[in-house]
């Protein structure tokens, strides 16, 4: 056990997964020499190989579409996009071919692309983005998003056992600031198991990602007067934890759905219209959606404030849900 | 890395350099029958209302298909495309499984959830086309990449029409192989139009293969009737790659004897065309080299044609027991399951 | 391609978007030999013009569609029979295997309107949002008159209804009244009213927390009875004699009306042998074993005392006794009657019914026909005490005790003009609503609106008894067991002898606010005098 950051963590899971098991390889833009526009494969061409971890051309396409071929041919290729804003170039790729190859062919798409997401540092419209919910609707994807250094960990060796193609997000946000005990050896962390990282009964948030920590900070506020709010990390939306999510709303009855990505269509709509449906006798109050307006991420600090929702945004839509 | 042009395979000591026998010869010829064969009755059966989608074949095409592929080796792989039904026999697929894939039902290779030749049977190396061309192209370079990494001498095929290769992803993917001298070989069908779009709509130099260059290796122009020609240009780019020495781009060029897919007539092919290159039909055209210069026989022939007749009228026999697949079963198979990993079709 | 049967030959579709096809040219007529594969027809479409190779070997049959005809892509075109033999079904173009999508049937069942959980004796008190029944005459004082949404309809309504009604958010001024989904849950499972609960959340509404806090103070524990609490719950029960009067059960919905309750246990199955209907008992001091709800667990107790809470059926029992008697100045008033006419003009009429209307002429049917007539003449006791008014009227909706199922209480359904039925339709009412209470089949209209009920308790030999009235009505008539008693009759000579006679006591509970003794002595002299001058019909 040692306290890590969540990019160390990455970066060392990665390591040990490669050192673990052969097939497994990097690909990406500036990944090798470079060791990764964030770093977190440095010391990895070194230590692997220039076979193993590899440059590539400034291609999204190639790189998630080599991966598929690659992964086709029995390797356990880990693409990296540069920033998850990237993914886009490959999204015909993800979304017909490796996506359904499965389906039709018969034959597993063990991939596992690592998607550098979300903003918060003025990265613009096209640095900052969290373009989970368009992989989640399309049916043979698996999408993760951890919170905590040791689920960026275990689930990360977790989607390179997986035998299908997992859109891995990591924040970037969360990559220094949020460091946590992580253990040494190698383990997994199962996909569609939601974990709760603070208890509460009155109000229940269903969260992933950096707002994770967002939500926390807004209900430690809310505690100071008395309200205990429940704080449940998700930790993969494809497949997500249902059972975890209608049992807390069923004993909290108010719920507050929170994410970064922006409202209309984000994951969050999926999640309140699946309470809406299972658990509409348990609800006190309607289901609250949190999340960032309809607009690309705008740059300048004070609009990007306005955009990613903040504490105070949260809590206050939590006291307006502990007053319903 | 100048474009060449490739002379055609004329006599039989040609034939034996370029590592052919009279078996194989044989062979080639009976493959080229069977997928016209397939084709044929393909097109009845559609217009018997038995086929349900759209329907797609590549007649005209098929000495190039099955030139490519017999040059192929066993453990070799390739994402063949719509004209290329003849590097399915060529591989081994059973007659019966594709009559079955046609007709949408459980015994197809993708059991009913693609259709017509969207199909490919992973433990034969070939994998399954899309729509969206040529979206398999940077998927058979990545193919060979595993090989490059893992150091085998194992090629990749990846077919590309001359419509397909004005994606983005045929650039991204031939790319990324010049870059890391991947055994990967590009075959271009270019059968001189995309649906409607006549070649000189679609590309602007005048050969495909001139692009090659671009991307740091050779290309090659044949004559996709001489089937025997392209074999030679197939083999020699394919133990090139298998050697080490990376990319090659073989254009091998034909007409389109029909209409883009079953519902198109090709009103807007002009008919001298279809009538010059019906003289170049690739089937008769080895027919008569191998009765002149291989001396097949009117027994040898006859025998074969009616060896692969009865093969493949047992086929469509066999293909209308195939049940069609069970509509409970319409979600199964999205996501793939771990123990699916490791088993040998997995190369 | 199969040989031996008809082969049928369709439109292809030529090319995705096609959709339908027009005939050209036939290249076969019927009657032609036709070979697999030979060119059949030409036809055209949006995209190309083809030529259709025949499906089938044999001879071309019939020729469903003619050139120039345009048809849907699918659609048979011709059918070709093989050389010489019998057709048998046409084969279909397509094979085998059903294709039928076996589309899962989603059917929803719907449950039927009454969930159990509807149950909930929602005591609607006073305004829900959605009366479901908002008896038409508001007795104002009491609140929730008229049968007690015993009904599952009702109760369904009710409850589900708060919840549904909402969609105003609670600041839109209906604080009070809106309910959450969860707080109605609650509410239906606890037999609580969400009305009595004070209420923190927005406008004054009762939040989840609040509705807990209040059951954990006030009663605790689910209603052991299961049958989720419907108070109302379901089937009458059979054994009719049994009755299980359990008086206390009965009543389902805790608050409302319910009505019967009061008489508890009426059982009166329409159907029942005759027995003599059991009489009812007193609310109060339920002696009767009958089943009822929660067995208590009797853990060992140091004092020798134990302590259960109350449930939703006890609790809404409890308040609609009190209210009554708070109410009305109940006095009952007793009357024997000599049955024999009833019983011998029963004998008569039975087969017919049974046979002719499938209905058994039942003593409760008598004593309604004869108390529905008698009415007439004494308004009062059909009638109301409304604020400063009393309130009379030309109909009568008479309402019959039917109970159901062990523990599962008692239903007061209404059947209404019975001043319109004679003998047969009052038996023929009576089954029906029975049947209907038994099946859960009642709707709101079928427990409202009474103005005068009888309740029957049977079965214990009960010979007398003061039931509660049903509020807002002015009296309850009670039938005791019918015994055969020893009886001073006149013979042929005037002189007094002994003989054996059918005798039914009945009483009249009424309010004397209202109704007087001589009033009431009228009433119930006039009925028996009905009775026992029976001649039936």
């Amino acid at each position: 056990m040692a306290e890590k950051t969540y990019l160390q963590a990455i970066s060392d899971g990665l390591r040990q997964e490669m050192q673990r098991d052969q097939r497994v390889f990097v690909l990406g833009e500036d990944v090798g020499v470079y060791g990764g526009a964030f770093k977190v494969t440095q010391g990895f061409q070194e230590e692997f190989g220039a076979h193993r971890v590899l440059d590539m051309p400034l291609s999204e396409t190639a790189i998630v579409g080599g991966s598929t071929g690659a992964a086709l041919m029995g390797m356990r290729p880990v693409a990296e996009m540069q920033f998850a804003d990237f993914v886009s170039c490959a999204w015909d790729h993800l979304v017909t071919v490796a996506a359904k190859q499965r389906y039709r062919a018969g034959t597993p798409i063990p991939i596992v692309l690592r998607l550098p997401s979300g903003g918060g540092f003025s990265g613009g419209p096209f640095h900052s983005q969290n373009p989970e919910s368009s992989f989640a609707h399309i049916p043979g994807l698996k999408v993760v998003c951890p919170a905590t250094p040791e689920d960026a960990k275990g689930l990360l060796a977790t989607a390179i056992e997986d035998p299908n193609p997992v859109l891995y997000f990591e924040h970037k946000h969360l990559y220094r600031r949020i460091k946590g005990e992580v253990p040494d050896e190698r383990f997994t962390t199962p996909f569609g198991k939601a974990r709760v990282h603070r208890e509460g009964d009155d109000i229940t948030v269903i969260t992933w990602g950096a707002m994770v920590y967002t939500a926390d900070e807004a209900a430690g506020r809310l505690a100071d007067d008395g309200l205990s709010v429940e704080v449940l990390d998700l930790r993969t939306l494809i497949p997500w934890d249902r059972e975890a999510v209608l049992e807390s709303v069923a004993r909290c009855s108010k719920v507050l759905v929170l994410h970064e990505d922006t409202k209309t269509g984000g994951f969050g709509a999926e999640i309140a219209a699946t309470i809406a449906e299972h658990a509409f006798e348990q609800l006190d109050a309607p289901v609250r959606r949190v999340a960032a307006p309809d607009s690309p991420v705008p740059f300048a600090p004070s609009l990007e404030k306005a955009f990613i929702p903040q504490v105070d945004d949260v809590a206050a839509a939590l006291r307006e849900l502990a007053a319903y | 890395m100048a474009v060449r042009e490739a002379e055609p395979v004329e006599t039989l000591e040609q034939v034996k350099d370029a590592g052919l026998d009279r078996e194989d010869l044989l062979e080639i010829y009976r493959n080229m029958l069977i997928t016209r064969g397939i084709e044929e009755r393909g097109h009845i059966l559609y217009k018997q209302g038995k086929i349900p989608g759209s329907f797609y074949t590549g007649r005209g095409n098929e000495g190039s298909a099955v030139g490519v592929a017999t040059a192929m080796g066993p453990n070799d792989v390739g994402t063949p495309l719509q004209r290329d039904m003849g590097v399915h026999v060529t591989r081994g697929i059973e007659p019966w499984r594709v009559f079955a894939q046609y007709m949408g039902r459980d015994d197809g290779p993708t059991r009913g959830r693609d259709g017509n030749v969207h199909m490919g049977d992973a433990r034969l190396g070939l994998h399954t086309m899309v729509s969206h061309l040529p979206a398999m192209l940077p998927v058979a370079v990545g193919m060979a990449l595993a090989f490059k990494i893992r150091d085998e001498r194992r090629v990749a095929v990846a077919w590309c029409g001359e419509g397909a290769s004005s994606r983005g992803d045929a650039h991204e993917g031939m790319n990324l192989a010049g870059v890391h001298r991947l055994p990967v070989v590009f075959v271009i069908d270019n059968n001189q139009w995309a649906y409607s779009t006549p070649s000189h709509l679609e590309y602007a130099v005048e050969h495909l293969a001139d692009r090659a260059a671009a991307y740091g290796f050779d290309g090659v122009v044949v004559d996709g009737t001489d089937v025997l020609a392209v074999y030679r240009e197939a083999k020699r780019a394919i133990e090139k790659a298998r050697d080490g020495g990376g990319p090659t781009l073989v254009e091998s060029v034909t007409l389109r004897m029909e209409g883009h897919a079953v519902h198109d007539d090709a009103f807007y092919v002009p008919k001298e065309l279809f009538e010059e290159w019906a003289r170049r039909d690739p089937i008769e055209r080895f027919r008569s080299w191998l009765r002149d210069t291989g001396s097949m026989g009117d027994a040898e022939e006859d025998e074969l044609t009616a060896g692969v007749k009865r093969l493949l009228h047992e086929a469509m026999q066999k293909a209308e027991e195939s049940p069609l697949p069970d509509p409970a079963t319409v979600t199964d198979g999205v996501f793939a399951t771990a123990d699916e990993l490791e088993t040998p079709h997995h190369r | 391609m199969s040989t031996g049967t008809q082969v049928e030959v369709v439109m292809p579709q030529m090319g995705v978007s096609v959709s339908e096809g027009t005939i050209t040219r036939w290249l076969k007529q019927p009657g032609e030999a036709v070979t697999l594969d030979e060119p059949l027809l030409e036809i055209s479409t949006d995209k190309v013009d083809t030529e259709v190779p025949s499906p089938g070997e044999g001879v071309l049959a019939e020729i469903r569609v003619q050139e120039g005809e345009t048809v849907e892509v699918g659609s048979v075109l011709a059918v070709i029979a093989p050389e010489g033999a019998a057709a048998a079904e046409p084969e279909p173009a397509t094979a085998p295997p059903a294709a039928e999508s076996q589309a899962p049937e989603a059917t929803t069942e719907t449950e039927p309107i009454a969930p159990a959980a509807a149950g909930a004796p929602a005591p609607q008190t006073s305004p829900p949002p959605v009366p479901q029944a908002s008896p038409p005459p508001e007795p104002q004082p009491q609140p929730a008159a008229q049968a007690g949404p015993e009904t599952p309809g009702a109760s369904a309504a009710d409850v589900g209804s708060p919840a549904q009604q909402t969609h105003a958010e609670p600041q839109a001024g209906n604080g009070r009244t809106f309910v959450s989904p969860v707080v109605a849950r609650i509410a239906a499972e606890h037999g609580v009213d969400p009305g009595a609960v004070a209420g923190t959340g927005q406008g004054g509404r009762v939040t989840k927390k609040d509705i807990l806090a209040f059951i954990e103070s006030g009663a605790t524990a689910p209603p052991a009875q299961q049958p989720a609490a419907e108070p109302a719950a379901p089937a009458p029960q059979q054994p009719p004699v049994e009755a299980p009067v359990s008086t206390p059960e009965p009543q389902v919905a805790p608050a409302p009306q319910a009505a019967p309750a009061p008489p508890a246990t009426p059982v009166a199955p329409p159907q029942p042998p005759p027995q003599a209907p059991p009489a009812p008992t007193p609310p109060p001091t339920p002696v009767v074993p009958v089943a009822r709800g929660p067995e208590p667990v009797q853990p060992p107790s140091p004092t020798g005392e134990w302590e259960e809470p109350m449930n939703a059926m006890r609790r809404g029992i409890a308040e609609h006794m009190r209210r009554s008697l708070d109410t009305s100045a109940h006095v009952t008033s007793a009357i024997e009657v000599d049955m024999s006419k009833v019983v011998a003009a029963r004998e008569r009429l039975k087969q017919e019914y049974q046979r002719a209307y499938g209905v058994n002429p039942t003593y409760l049917a008598f004593v309604t026909k004869a108390a529905v007539e008698t009415l007439r003449d004494w308004p009062w006791v059909n009638g109301e005490l409304r604020g400063e008014k009393i309130v009379t009227r030309s109909f009568v909706n008479v309402g019959v005790a039917v109970s159901l199922e062990e523990g599962k209480g008692l239903i007061v359904p209404v059947i209404r003009n019975a001043q319109d039925l004679n003998l047969l339709g009052i038996a023929r009412a009576i089954a029906d609503v029975a049947e209907r209470a038994r099946t859960k089949k009642l709707m709101p209209d079928d427990v409202q609106g009474g103005t005068f009920t009888i309740t029957n308790p049977g079965g214990y030999g009960t010979f007398h008894g003061t039931p509660v009235i049903s509020q807002p009505q002015a009296a309850i008539l009670g039938t005791y067991a019918l015994v055969k008693r020893p009886w001073v009759v006149q013979d042929e000579l005037g002189q007094d002898v002994i003989a054996i006679r059918p005798m039914m006591n009945i009483t009249l509970t009424y309010d004397h606010r209202l109704v007087d003794g001589a009033y009431s002595g009228g009433f119930l002299r006039d009925l028996r005098a009905r009775l026992e001058h029976w001649d039936g019909e």
